[in-house]
């Protein structure tokens, strides 16, 4: 995982480089349309609420990170604002005991895709090698394909024949980003963006029990693009 | 021209990779994995509580999927527990002919067998129970599950309420007797019972655990999970006790006495936890604390009632004017309303959901472990 992570930033930076030398090429104008091809890592910073009863006092999760190849398509509508939707595969988070279950381990799995649309502000003129922008959006989280563990089960009372199953609310967030586009060589280019999304959702397992997260998960996503 | 229906070309085709991953990602949940630490046979030895059916009843209601804690654990790992032992009489046993069965506990099971008949070689006996097991070498993929001094403590009370209740040379020489029979110095303090109570239940939990030592940890056990003794306190029956002291000798002295029996519980559990601190093969699992809570804080398990027994009393007292009760009369049918979410089956047993509610803890200590 954190190889991974390091990978993107080496990416993102050589990109950079490689942009400040970069000739005169295609600009990113209004009307025209970047396409990018990347890996994104999800980060989620948790703060969970407590399982409703029955369990033990004070029963939390944590979820982990998750990185998953991505892409998007950005639209310029003017020279400088534009319109970014990200496409990519669901990522897929490990959620672990926390607070009382601080140490049971993996409890299960759940597949999420941030389906999001920003309205983004590129600094620069047109032709400017080097554009950093800023982003505003809306993002629809999608969670679905849940696994619970064997470890779940026996926490939540169940057994093998009839076992708890569980799954999270699909719910709408809030996204600001941070990003630099910059071109490196003709009509490609790298996009680089660290995005913060505030999103809060409620798990539900088969036992009727309930538990309200707060995910507020950091992306990080860099892609090669390419200018229409 | 061409450039853009290059370009829609390529955005109809990102979009529609974007709707295929938005499909994937749909449906629902679905059910548990297989636990990741392979186990492929469960030990189990003890008293009442871990009894999968000696007498031919469970210490519990009698509904068709009332597992003990035990046997939560084991179907964890798709293991079915049945009873080792049968029983032929209140204190005799012999081996259940059914093959396969791996579940030593015996109902009344006790740690110090000079309570029972017989005290060489009543099966009620745990350390008896645990040699037979040893008989056979444990496996690294094995868990071993063991309870016990809960009967020990409730004689260990009732020998010492026996001196309040009916003051006199036969209660205590009973009282001095039973000290004894654990440890010279526990007899030597009989006239403290603070102190000699706990000397009592410190030298039971260090007889415990070195047999533990010996048959089941140097045979080759590598996942041995210990249920340490229930607050009986809190149980109707040594509530009922507990309110009669009250009654008789004023709120002061039961509260005085229940903080006793709770010393001498807590002496046992903290020696036996400090034996096996130093040992990762080994789990204490601290019953006594959550048991405590359930009663104190039901709302947090969902239990509607956490004073009263589930299971119909039989039409007479016994001879210590308490009421009994016949575990096979206690049907689903018979049981109060509610004894579903209720944590007491009759006076001095949990109901299956109490069972869930335990194996529940005990499974959190298990995959804390790592062994789930």
């Amino acid at each position: 995982m954190k190889t991974k992570h390091l990978n993107l930033a080496v990416v993102a930076s050589a990109a950079l480089l490689a942009a400040t030398f970069a000739g005169q090429a295609q600009a990113q104008a209004a009307g025209t349309f970047t396409v990018r091809l990347g890996a994104t890592t999800v980060m989620p910073d948790v703060t969970s609420g407590d399982l409703s009863a029955p369990t033990l006092p004070h029963t939390r999760i944590d979820v982990d990170k998750a990185s998953q190849v991505s892409g998007g398509i950005t639209y310029m509508w003017t020279d400088n604002i534009a319109v970014d939707l990200p496409l990519g595969i669901p990522f897929k988070h490990k959620i672990v005991g926390a607070g009382a279950a601080e140490g049971a381990g993996e409890l299960g799995t759940v597949k999420s895709l941030p389906i999001t649309l920003a309205l983004q502000y590129r600094l620069g003129e047109a032709s400017a090698k080097v554009r950093p922008y800023v982003g505003l959006g809306g993002v629809y989280a999608h969670f679905g394909d849940s696994k619970g563990t064997a470890t779940l089960n026996a926490l939540a009372g169940g057994l093998p024949s009839n076992p708890v199953s569980m799954k999270m609310d699909n719910k709408a967030g809030a996204l600001v980003q941070l990003g630099v586009f910059a071109q490196v060589w003709g009509k490609w280019s790298v996009d680089f963006s660290v995005n913060k999304i505030f999103l809060k959702t409620t798990g539900h397992l088969s036992t009727g029990q309930t538990i309200d997260t707060k995910l507020d998960p950091t992306a990080v996503q860099v892609g090669v693009g390419y200018t229409f | 021209m061409k450039r853009i229906k290059t370009t829609k070309f390529a955005v109809a085709a990102l979009c529609l990779a974007g709707l295929a991953a938005l499909s994937a990602c749909g449906g629902g949940s679905s059910g548990e994995t297989a636990p990741s630490t392979k186990i492929s046979s469960v030990r189990v030895f003890g008293d009442s509580l871990a009894d999968s059916g000696t007498f031919g009843f469970k210490f519990t209601v009698q509904s068709t999927d009332n597992y003990i804690f035990a046997e939560r654990i084991a179907l964890t790992y798709g293991q079915t527990l049945c009873n080792y032992y049968t029983a032929t009489g209140a204190d005799t046993f012999v081996p259940n002919p059914k093959p396969g069965c791996t579940n030593y506990a015996i109902g009344g099971g006790v740690i110090n067998t000079a309570t029972v008949a017989n005290p060489t070689t009543n099966l009620k006996g745990i350390q008896f129970q645990l040699a037979a097991g040893a008989a056979t070498a444990y496996s690294a993929n094995e868990m071993v599950m063991i309870d016990g001094g809960g009967n020990d403590a409730a004689a260990l009370v009732g020998a010492f309420l026996q001196t309040q209740l009916s003051p006199g040379a036969a209660s205590n020489a009973q009282w001095v007797g039973l000290l004894g029979t654990m440890s010279s110095a526990a007899a030597a303090a009989a006239a403290d019972p603070v102190n000699s109570g706990v000397l009592y239940m410190t030298a039971l939990a260090d007889q415990f655990y070195s047999t533990i030592t010996a048959t089941v940890l140097n045979k080759g056990a590598t996942h041995v999970v210990i249920a340490n003794i229930p607050d009986i306190t809190l149980t109707p029956r040594f509530q009922m006790v507990l309110a009669g002291i009250g009654a008789a000798k004023g709120a002061a002295t039961q509260q005085q006495l229940q903080a006793v029996f709770q010393g001498w519980l807590s002496a046992f559990n903290k020696e036996i936890a400090a034996k096996a601190s130093a040992d990762s093969r080994v789990l204490v699992v601290d019953i006594y604390s959550n048991f405590q809570d359930e009663v104190n804080n039901p709302a947090q398990y969902s239990l509607t009632n956490v004073k009263d027994p589930s299971c119909p009393a039989d039409a007479t007292l016994g001879a210590d004017n308490l009421p009994t009760y016949t575990f096979p009369k206690c049907t689903p049918a018979a049981a109060s309303p509610g004894w579903q979410t209720a944590l007491f089956s009759d006076s001095f047993h949990p109901t299956p959901y109490g069972h869930q509610l335990a194996a529940r803890l005990i499974a959190l200590g298990i995959a804390q472990k790592g062994w789930l």
